[in-house]
């Protein structure tokens, strides 16, 4: 629920000075590749904020996207974000069961009502009415179109509540779909990735409590400061894609090098996410570094784009058993146009 | 399935079995029309005109001395395009790796820079080549929707091939799926059209040498 | 994205000090300085080094323990501030160039001052207790 306490009184009650606040603007807006300048406007907003209302839906997930976020932020000065938002409702954290966590979601929604955050995790099954994942009987569908009502902003965070993700990959027995599908006249935030990179969130979070908005936004609906560039573009190994330098096997000498791994199925170039430049773990590696290609997770679809392993520039083949029926036919063909053409001659 | 999926995928598959079946049924056609019937004794044995065949196969990358004045332009365009393409489809190291996972066949790749310039040249004397058959007022008369269609097909692959190695205009995805679909749309066309010369350019000579040497002609 | 791999670290480091000169002569003019967000641009560890070196040491070095370290030294251009922050990890957050009179995070903030004064009588209620 919302506290009466401003932000700025609230961490100066915990012992945390306008100065960690202005820091934590600093970086927030590096982060946010906002100009530096805005950094204090936002401490100073954000010590005027409420703390905001945040409703969290799980549906057809794997709860690696909450693990990620609880994860990275212990030690870091994100952990701040969790003073900036009050949880209000999130199945797998809080306390409460059954009727009761029934009841906390109602009188969160309705205490907030217009004003809360509502991030969703998962897809949403939307084949056969949506039976495929229920919550206190209930759809998942149905809890998305009444909850997003009230909500100043969607969260979509993951793949699969952006785009439908690995639930909707073919053949998608649920008919799985992301938010964006379902719900409209809502402002919707995408923030893909199998799991998401967790300081997106923090960003995309600061952004809304300090101006009031989402940041700026791509045509994915994707946050244009982290989703702007592809991994490609940011990645420590592209001078050796420049200059031709491939590794051709996991374990050969340019792998050694650190050649890049285009050929070996390395989906950077088409890949839109910020792991190249704030990395995973607390700023350790992201897996180019660590030797395995980008497998693409935070674009559309990506489980159904062909092989993690088979280059860019290669693609499905369409198989001997089928290229030989091809010839076969178009032999058959040339052979009956030929007959024709000399039926006709004589 | 976004349109990249597509591309490397069913778009890629269906374009290829086309191709395939297509060449197939034009090139068994071929095979199978009436020949002429002979009614002079050849001139020479088999192993005659096999080799005079062979030999028109090679002979005519140079055309006659009488015709240089008035060719030699054109000659030197097509040919520098027609390499051009030869050495961008086996030295550009994407298309290796293509071959290579189609066929299992391998082997070095050119430097980038040197494909994307061989490109450039490869794209410059196909637009001359272009303005040649538009101006010339016998080859414009010539040409049918086919001639440049056939160009246009050609063309679209070189174009968004250089643009996709400069990342510039648009971003990789859009410029990779732009390319492999405007290839996918070549390999669709190329039974159907003049592309076909690109398999029977060397038949269609060594038939014509054979029937030269038959009747005792230079080849 | 663009590519900057032409561009050479020395072009870079230059154009880089250019920024500053624009933004220290705004200081001095109009009493408006400026921040470079270092972390913003493609800047490689190597050219980060050399423009660090090219600004040099200047007569202050500040360290902040305010959720992390800080460190805020001054350039040897006096109102040219090279501002590095860490997390409570250590792991840098946020790399500036600041220009300005004092870099804002070093001022004390009023707020913050309030509450010190509230702590005041509870401080002098326990030094009493010691004294007498």
């Amino acid at each position: 629920m919302e506290s009466a306490e401003t932000l700025g009184e609230v961490l100066g009650r915990r012992g945390f000075g306008r100065r960690s606040l202005l820091k934590f603007a600093i970086a927030m807006t590096s982060s946010l590749a906002l100009p530096p300048a805005l950094a204090p406007v936002m401490a100073a907003n954000l010590a005027k904020a409420k703390r905001r209302s945040v409703i969290w839906l799980s549906f057809q997930e794997c709860t690696g996207c909450l693990e990620t976020l609880l994860r990275s932020s212990s030690p870091s000065i994100e952990a701040l974000i969790f003073d900036f938002v009050s949880l209000d409702y999130q199945e797998s954290l809080m306390a409460a069961a059954g009727a009761d966590a029934e009841r906390t979601l109602r009188e969160a929604v309705a205490a907030n009502k217009g004003e809360y955050l509502l991030a969703i995790d998962g897809s949403i099954p939307v084949k056969d009415g949506g039976v495929y994942s229920m919550t206190g009987g209930r759809s998942n569908l149905g809890m998305l179109s009444e909850i997003a009502a009230d909500a100043k902003a969607v969260l979509a965070i993951g793949t699969c509540a952006a785009y439908g993700g690995i639930p909707k990959a073919y053949p998608n027995p649920t008919g799985a779909a992301g938010v964006e599908d379902l719900i409209s006249g809502k402002p919707i935030v995408n923030i893909p990735g199998c799991p998401p990179v967790p300081e997106v969130l923090s960003g995309v979070l600061v952004h809304f409590i300090s101006f009031g908005h989402l940041p700026e936004l791509d045509d994915r609906k994707r946050p244009l400061a982290y989703f702007g560039t592809t991994i490609h573009d940011q990645c420590y190994r592209r001078p050796f894609y420049d200059q031709g330098k491939f590794a051709k096997s996991f374990d050969d000498e340019g792998a050694r090098q650190g050649w890049c791994l285009f050929e070996l199925g390395c989906k950077g170039p088409v890949t839109h996410n910020a792991c190249a430049s704030l990395k995973w773990n607390g700023g350790t590696s992201f897996p180019i570094e660590s030797g395995h290609g980008c497998i693409g997770c935070s674009e559309p679809d990506f489980w159904d784009a062909g092989s993690f392993y088979t280059s860019l520039a290669g693609g499905s083949s369409a198989g001997w058993r089928n290229t030989g029926i091809a010839l076969g036919v178009g032999v058959a063909g040339g052979l009956a146009a030929a007959l024709s053409g000399r039926r006709k001659s004589t | 399935m976004t349109l990249l999926d597509f591309a490397r995928g069913p778009g890629l598959q269906g374009a290829w079995l086309v191709m395939v079946g297509g060449t197939a049924w034009r090139i068994a056609g071929i095979l199978l029309l009436r020949q002429r019937l002979h009614l002079a004794a050849p001139r020479i044995g088999f192993a005659g005109r096999v080799r005079g065949g062979l030999a028109t196969v090679f002979t005519r990358f140079v055309p006659r001395r009488t015709f240089w004045p008035r060719i030699a332009v054109s000659v030197g365009l097509s040919s520098t395009f027609h390499l051009g393409l030869a050495v961008i489809v086996l030295g550009g190291a994407p298309h290796i790796q293509v071959i290579h996972q189609f066929f299992w066949l391998t082997w070095p790749s050119l430097p980038k820079g040197l494909v994307v310039i061989v490109s450039g040249l490869t794209l410059a004397s196909m637009i001359a080549l272009l303005f040649r058959r538009i101006y010339h007022p016998v080859l414009r008369l010539l040409s049918t929707t086919d001639d440049y269609l056939s160009w246009l097909l050609v063309f679209l692959p070189v174009l968004t091939g250089i643009l996709l190695s400069g990342e510039t205009i648009a971003s990789y995805r859009t410029l990779l799926t732009l390319h492999i679909l405007s290839v996918e749309l070549m390999m669709v066309w190329l039974p159907f059209g003049k592309l076909l010369h690109v398999k029977l350019a060397f038949y269609s000579r060594a038939a014509m040498g054979m029937n030269f040497a038959r009747k005792g002609a230079a080849t | 994205m663009t590519d900057f791999s032409f561009l050479t670290d020395d072009k870079l480091v230059e154009a880089l000090l250019m920024e500053v000169a624009g933004l220290l002569r705004g200081l001095i003019d109009r009493d408006e300085g400026g921040s470079i967000d270092l972390r913003g641009l493609p800047l490689s560890p190597s050219c980060i080094e050399t423009l660090d070196r090219c600004l040099g040491q200047g007569e202050i070095s500040v360290v902040l323990d305010a959720a992390g370290r800080s460190e805020i030294r001054e350039t040897s251009l006096p109102g040219v501030w090279w501002t590095k922050h860490a997390d409570g990890a250590g792991r840098v957050i946020a790399l500036l160039i600041e220009v300005a009179v004092t870099p804002a995070i070093l001022r004390a903030d009023l707020a913050d001052m309030k509450r010190g004064l509230d702590r005041m009588p509870a401080l002098l209620a326990k030094t009493a207790g010691r004294t007498s």
